[in-house]
C-alpha cells in the first residue's frame, strides 16, 4: 500500500551545470503533451490508496505556465487524501510569482521547496544559475504570508567556494528564517556539464570542515539535524522525504520517476520521447525480504533517530541483532544503541557509508 | 639413417623477433604439417606461451627435407628466449651443431640475441644469420646487415626471410643443410645421451628429451642417469614430426623422447647424461650444472581457505618445472603461504600468473628477494631467502649478496642516463663495447637485488624501450646490508620488510612510506606509516583518517543506486588484505620495490 506520490515535471528554463535529473528546456507544446501522458499514467497505475503526501519535483515544476499548472492540479485531484495530507512543490525563484503562489494555495499545496543553492556570484556562475537576493527575500516573505512551509536548498563544497563564502550563504539563509533547509555537498554526477568539463571535487578535508561548520551553525540557529543533509525547525521534518528514509512504499509518476510498490522497485523510462510514446520502465528490481531488511538499515541510518528496534521487529518478525552482528560497531562507537534505537551519531555521519558497509558485512 | 644426413639446429632470437612463426613456416615448407593443421606458433604448447609470445618449455621436432636427391633429417630444437631460462638454453644449444641467429629487420640486434650468440659460439655451433620480418614497411634490412657485419658475419651468408610471406624459407633450409655440420658421434661407443628437457605427462610419467651423442638406445634397455645414478627401463622411444612417431631405437646424432615410468620430474636433471646400466660410458657429457632458484618471494592466497589449493597448484606446476621450489611459510600479516624460489623474475611472473589463471587462486605476492649468505659471529653460514628470516644484527658477522654481470645493449645516446641508473643501483662499470657508432653494450657488475628491484622498468622508461638487457649471476660478495621494517599503525608488517644497502636505506625508506601513503585507502582512523632499521625510525608518513564517505542525497530515485554502491564497496574491500587493523590493497606488497619519487 503506497501512501506517497512523487510526480516528475522534467522542464526547466535553463540547465544547471551540476544537474543530472531528467530535464529538458521548457517547451509549451511538449509540456502540454507530457501532462496528458502523465494523467494517463496516473489513471492506469494508481490503486485508489489514501495518500499522505504528494511531492512535485523536477526539473522545475514552477516553469509550467498557469494554464498547465491548473491542468496539473486537476490531475492531482484524482488522488484520495488522508487526513494529515501534505503537498510539496519544487520551485525556482525566477519562475515564481504571486499569481502562482495563489494558485498553489488554492490547490492545497502546503509546502514549497526552493532551489536557492548559493547567492555568491562566483558560485552561481559555476552552477550556471541566476539568483537575486532581493527577489528571493520578497518571494520568501510572500510565501510566508500565504502560510506555506518552506524549504531552501543550499549547495556547498564548490571549487569556487571557501569558508567565508559558505558563511555568507548561511547568513543569508538564516536571515530568511524558513523552517526547513537541505544542504548538499557537490556531487559531480555522470552526464552533467561539470563531468564533461572534468571538474574535480574540493579536498575531502575542506569538504569535511564545511560540513562540520554547517552542522554547528544550524544548531546555533535552532535547526534540528534530523537527516544527513537535512535540517528543520522542530516538527517541520519533510513528511514526504521521511517516507524514503523509513523505507515506505511510494508511487513515482512521470518520466524517470522511481516507484517502490508491492516489494518491487522500478524506474520509468528516462527518455522523454519514449515516455510520450508509451509508458515503459528502464529499471526494475524485486525486493526480497532479505533485501528489504538491508534497505531498511541503509535508509534508517540516514536519520538521527536511526533504526527503531521495535519497529524493525514489527515489520520483519525478527530481531535486528539476529540479522546483523553489530555489537562490535557499538563498542567501537560507530553505532549508538540507546533507548531501543540503533543510530549513527551526528558527528560520525560524514563516514556513514563506511559504517553502513560494515554493518552489512556483519549480516549473519 | 646416415649420420651425415642429420642436422641438429636451434633458433636463437630476441623475444618477438619472430622465432616461433619462423619455426611454423619451416614446418610448413618441409610438409611436416599441413596448412590447415597449423595453429599459429605450433611449437609453443602452453596457452601462456602463445599469449606472451615466449617459449617457456623446450620442444624438438624432426623434419625431413629432400635436397640434391638426398633425404635430410633436420631436428629443430626450440629454445626459450629469456634469460631466466639461460641454463636450459645452454643445454639445448649443447644438443645442436648449428643455430639460426634470427634478427628482426625492424629492430636489429638486441642484448639477448648477442648473449645467446656468444653462448652458441662457446658451444662451437655453426651460425646462420637470418634477418626476419623483411616484409614489414619499417624494415631496415640494410642497416641490420651492417650490424651483423660488425659482429663478424659476411654479407653473403645472411639469409633474408619473411616468416609471414614465406620468402627466403627454401634458401634457409638449403643453408641449414650446407652450412651446419652433421653430428660426429661414435655409434660404436657406449651410450651417451644429453638430457635437454623434460615434461610431465599424466599418463606416461616424465617424458625426457634427449640428444644421442654416442652409441644407441633401444626400447627395453635399462638406462642410468649418470648424475643421480637412478636406473629405469626404457618403455618407449619416439620422435616428434611434430606428430608423435614411435621408434624402436635412437642412434648417435638423433634427437627424440624417452619414456621410462619416471614419476617425478625432479629425477630427470636437465644437462645430465643418460647411459646404459650394462656397458656404461666412462665419462658424462660436460656442462651439467644443478639449477638453483635465484629469486624468491612469498605467495599467499587472498582467501586463507585456499591454502591447500595453493599447495596443490604448486605441486602440479612443479611436475613440469624442476626449477620451481616452494616450502610453507607463515606471515603474521598474510597468514599461511609458501616461500617460492624461481630462476628469475620472468619465471616468477609466469608461475604467479599460472596459479591465478589455471587454478583460479587469487594471490598476494610479496616483493621478490634474492638469497643471501649470512655468516654469524660463531662462524655458522646461513642461506637467507626472505627478509624476515634475517637474524638480528648483533649475531651477524657479515652478509654476502649475489652479484651479476649485466649487459645492456643500447643506442649510444642513452649511455648517460643508463650509467646514472646503474650507479644508483650500486653498479660498477666494467666496460663499454661499441658495436658501431650508434650502438653499444654497457657491461656492469651489479647486485642481483638491485636488478630485482624494478631495474628493467626503469631501464625501459629512461631509454624509451630502446635498450635491452641481460644478466648472469657471477659471485657472492660482502655488502653492508640491513633489514628495513615497515610499520603500519605501530605494528611491523613482516611481509613488507626488505633488505637494503645501508647507504641507500634512508632514501629507499622515504620513497616507500610515501608510496604506501598513496596506496593505502583512508580508514576510520589515522594510519602512521614508518620505515625502521633496528628499531630506529628513518622515515615516516601518515594516511589521514577518512574524511568524507557519505552520500549527500538519497531520495526516491537514488535508493537502489545507493545500495548498489555499498555492495560494490563491500566487494572491493573483500579483495583487500586485513593486516592488523589496516586494510591493505594488493599493490601495497609490491610498492616496496618502487624507486620513483
Amino acid at each position: 500500500m503506497a501512501k506517497y506520490v512523487y510526480i516528475h515535471i522534467p522542464f526547466c528554463n535553463s540547465i544547471c551545470s551540476y544537474c543530472d535529473f531528467c530535464k529538458i528546456f521548457y517547451n509549451e507544446k511538449i509540456a502540454d503533451k507530457y501532462l496528458d501522458k502523465l494523467k494517463q499514467e496516473i489513471t492506469t497505475r494508481y490503486n485508489q490508496e489514501k495518500i499522505k503526501s504528494i511531492y512535485i519535483g523536477g526539473g522545475t515544476p514552477s516553469s509550467l505556465n498557469m494554464h498547465q499548472l491548473e491542468k496539473l492540479f486537476s490531475i492531482i485531484k484524482t488522488f484520495k487524501k488522508d487526513n494529515d495530507f501534505t503537498f510539496t512543490i519544487e520551485a525556482n525563484f525566477d519562475s515564481i510569482n504571486e499569481e502562482k503562489l495563489k494558485l498553489f494555495k488554492n490547490n492545497s499545496v502546503t509546502r514549497i521547496s526552493f532551489g536557492l543553492e548559493s547567492i555568491d556570484k562566483n558560485n552561481l556562475a559555476f552552477l550556471e544559475r541566476k539568483e537575486n537576493p532581493e527577489n528571493i527575500r520578497n518571494i520568501i516573505n510572500l510565501s510566508k504570508e500565504y502560510n506555506f512551509d518552506i524549504n531552501i536548498d543550499l549547495m556547498y563544497a564548490l571549487p569556487t567556494e571557501d569558508m567565508t563564502i559558505l558563511n555568507k550563504d548561511l547568513d543569508f539563509i538564516f536571515s530568511l528564517d524558513v523552517n526547513h533547509i537541505s544542504t548538499y555537498s557537490l556531487i559531480i554526477e555522470d552526464n552533467t556539464k561539470l563531468k564533461i568539463k572534468n571538474i574535480k571535487n574540493i579536498s575531502e578535508d575542506l569538504d569535511f570542515l564545511m560540513y562540520k561548520n554547517i552542522c554547528k551553525r544550524m544548531k546555533k540557529n535552532n535547526y534540528l539535524h534530523y537527516e544527513i543533509s537535512n535540517f528543520c525547525k522542530e516538527n517541520h521534518e519533510s513528511v514526504h522525504n521521511l517516507c524514503y528514509w523509513e523505507n515506505e512504499e511510494y508511487y513515482g509518476f512521470g518520466v524517470s520517476a522511481s516507484s517502490y510498490i508491492n516489494n518491487k522497485r522500478f524506474t520509468n523510462t528516462k527518455s522523454i520521447t519514449e515516455y510520450l510514446e508509451k509508458y515503459s520502465q528502464s529499471y526494475s528490481e524485486n525486493v526480497s525480504k532479505e533485501d528489504k531488511m538491508d534497505y531498511e538499515v541503509i535508509l534508517n541510518l540516514r536519520l538521527s533517530k536511526g533504526i527503531s528496534l521495535t519497529n524493525f521487529y514489527k515489520k520483519y518478525h525478527k530481531y535486528l541483532e539476529d540479522i546483523y552482528d553489530y555489537e562490535d560497531l557499538v563498542q567501537d562507537k560507530l553505532l549508538v544503541l540507546d533507548n531501543n534505537r540503533l543510530y549513527i551519531s551526528e558527528e560520525k555521519w560524514y563516514i556513514s557509508n563506511e559504517i553502513i558497509r560494515r554493518l552489512l558485512e556483519r549480516k549473519k | 639413417m646416415k649420420q651425415e644426413n642429420i642436422r641438429n639446429f636451434c633458433i636463437i632470437a630476441h623475444i618477438d623477433h619472430g622465432k616461433s612463426t619462423l619455426a611454423d613456416r619451416i614446418l610448413e615448407e618441409t610438409h611436416s604439417i599441413e596448412k590447415r593443421e597449423l595453429r599459429s606458433q605450433m611449437l609453443d604448447s602452453m596457452d601462456i606461451e602463445r599469449e606472451r609470445g615466449i617459449t617457456i618449455k623446450l620442444n624438438a621436432v624432426e623434419l625431413t627435407y629432400e635436397y640434391n636427391n638426398e633425404l635430410y633429417y633436420l631436428n629443430l630444437i626450440d629454445t626459450p628466449g629469456h634469460v631466466d631460462f639461460s641454463y636450459e638454453v645452454s643445454r639445448s644449444l649443447a644438443a645442436c651443431e648449428g643455430a639460426l641467429l634470427v634478427v628482426d629487420a625492424t629492430q636489429g640486434i638486441q642484448a639477448q640475441t648477442l648473449a645467446n650468440l656468444y653462448l652458441a659460439l662457446d658451444n662451437n655451433l655453426d651460425i646462420i644469420p637470418v634477418i626476419n620480418k623483411i616484409d614489414l614497411p619499417n624494415a631496415d634490412t640494410t642497416k641490420v646487415i651492417s650490424e651483423l657485419e660488425n659482429i663478424g658475419f659476411n654479407k653473403e651468408d645472411i639469409v633474408l626471410t619473411s616468416a609471414k610471406t614465406g620468402e627466403g624459407i627454401k634458401k634457409l633450409l638449403e643453408k641449414i643443410i650446407t652450412v651446419i655440420k652433421p653430428p660426429t658421434g661414435d655409434i660404436n661407443k657406449p651410450l651417451r645421451a644429453l638430457i635437454f628437457d623434460s615434461l610431465f605427462d599424466s599418463y606416461r610419467g616424465v617424458i625426457t628429451s634427449i640428444r644421442v651423442v654416442d652409441g644407441e638406445i633401444h626400447v627395453g634397455d635399462l638406462i642410468k642417469m649418470m648424475e643421480t645414478n637412478a636406473s629405469y627401463d626404457v618403455i618407449g622411444l619416439s620422435i616428434n614430426t611434430p606428430k608423435e612417431k614411435q621408434v624402436s631405437s635412437l642412434k648417435a646424432g638423433q634427437v627424440g623422447y624417452v619414456y621410462a615410468s619416471i614419476k617425478s620430474i625432479s629425477d630427470v636433471l636437465v644437462g645430465d647424461t643418460v647411459t646404459l646400466e650394462k656397458n656404461p660410458a666412462q665419462e658424462a657429457l660436460p656442462g651439467y650444472k644443478p639449477m638453483k632458484p635465484m629469486v624468491y618471494c612469498g605467495l599467499y592466497p587472498v582467501d586463507a581457505k585456499k591454502f591447500e589449493d595453493l599447495r596443490d597448484a604448486l605441486e602440479k606446476l612443479k611436475l613440469n618445472d624442476a626449477s620451481l621450489t616452494f616450502e610453507p611459510e607463515t606471515s603474521k600479516a598474510l597468514g599461511f603461504g609458501f616461500r617460492c624460489g624461481f630462476l628469475g623474475l620472468l619465471h616468477m611472473e609466469i608461475i604467479e600468473e599460472r596459479v591465478e589463471r589455471e587454478f583460479n587462486i587469487e594471490l598476494i605476492a610479496t616483493a621478490p628477494s634474492v638469497i643471501y649468505e649470512v655468516i654469524l659471529n660463531n662462524g655458522e653460514k646461513l642461506m637467507i631467502d626472505a627478509p624476515t628470516k634475517m637474524p638480528k644484527k648483533e649475531y651477524i658477522s657479515k652478509i654476502l649478496e649475489p652479484f651479476s654481470k649485466v649487459s645492456i645493449f643500447t643506442p649510444t645516446t642513452y649511455i648517460g642516463p643508463i650509467m646514472e641508473l646503474c650507479q644508483e643501483k650500486r653498479g660498477n662499470l666494467v666496460n663499454i663495447d661499441y658495436l658501431d657508432e650508434e650502438r653499444c653494450t654497457i657491461n656492469y657488475e651489479m647486485p642481483l637485488l638491485e636488478i630485482v628491484y624494478d631495474f628493467f622498468n626503469k631501464l625501459k622508461s629512461i631509454t624509451k624501450g630502446y635498450a635491452s638487457f641481460d644478466y648472469e649471476i657471477t659471485s657472492y660478495k660482502e655488502s653492508n646490508l640491513v633489514k628495513m621494517d615497515i610499520l603500519l599503525n605501530g605494528e611491523v608488517i613482516d611481509a613488507l620488510s626488505i633488505i637494503v644497502h645501508k647507504a641507500f636505506a634512508y632514501n629507499r625508506g622515504r620513497i616507500i612510506v610515501e608510496k604506501l601513503k598513496e596506496i593505502i585507502p583512508r580508514a576510520l582512523f589515522e594510519i602512521p606509516i614508518q620505515a625502521s632499521i633496528s628499531n630506529k625510525v628513518i622515515a615516516r608518513s601518515t594516511v589521514k583518517a577518512l574524511r568524507k564517505d557519505v552520500l549527500a542525497k538519497c531520495y526516491g530515485g537514488d535508493i537502489t543506486r545507493k545500495k548498489k554502491l555499498l555492495e560494490k564497496q563491500k566487494e572491493g574491500k573483500k579483495r583487500m588484505k586485513k593486516v592488523g587493523s589496516v586494510e591493505l590493497p594488493q599493490e601495497a606488497f609490491m610498492s616496496i620495490l618502487s624507486m620513483d619519487e
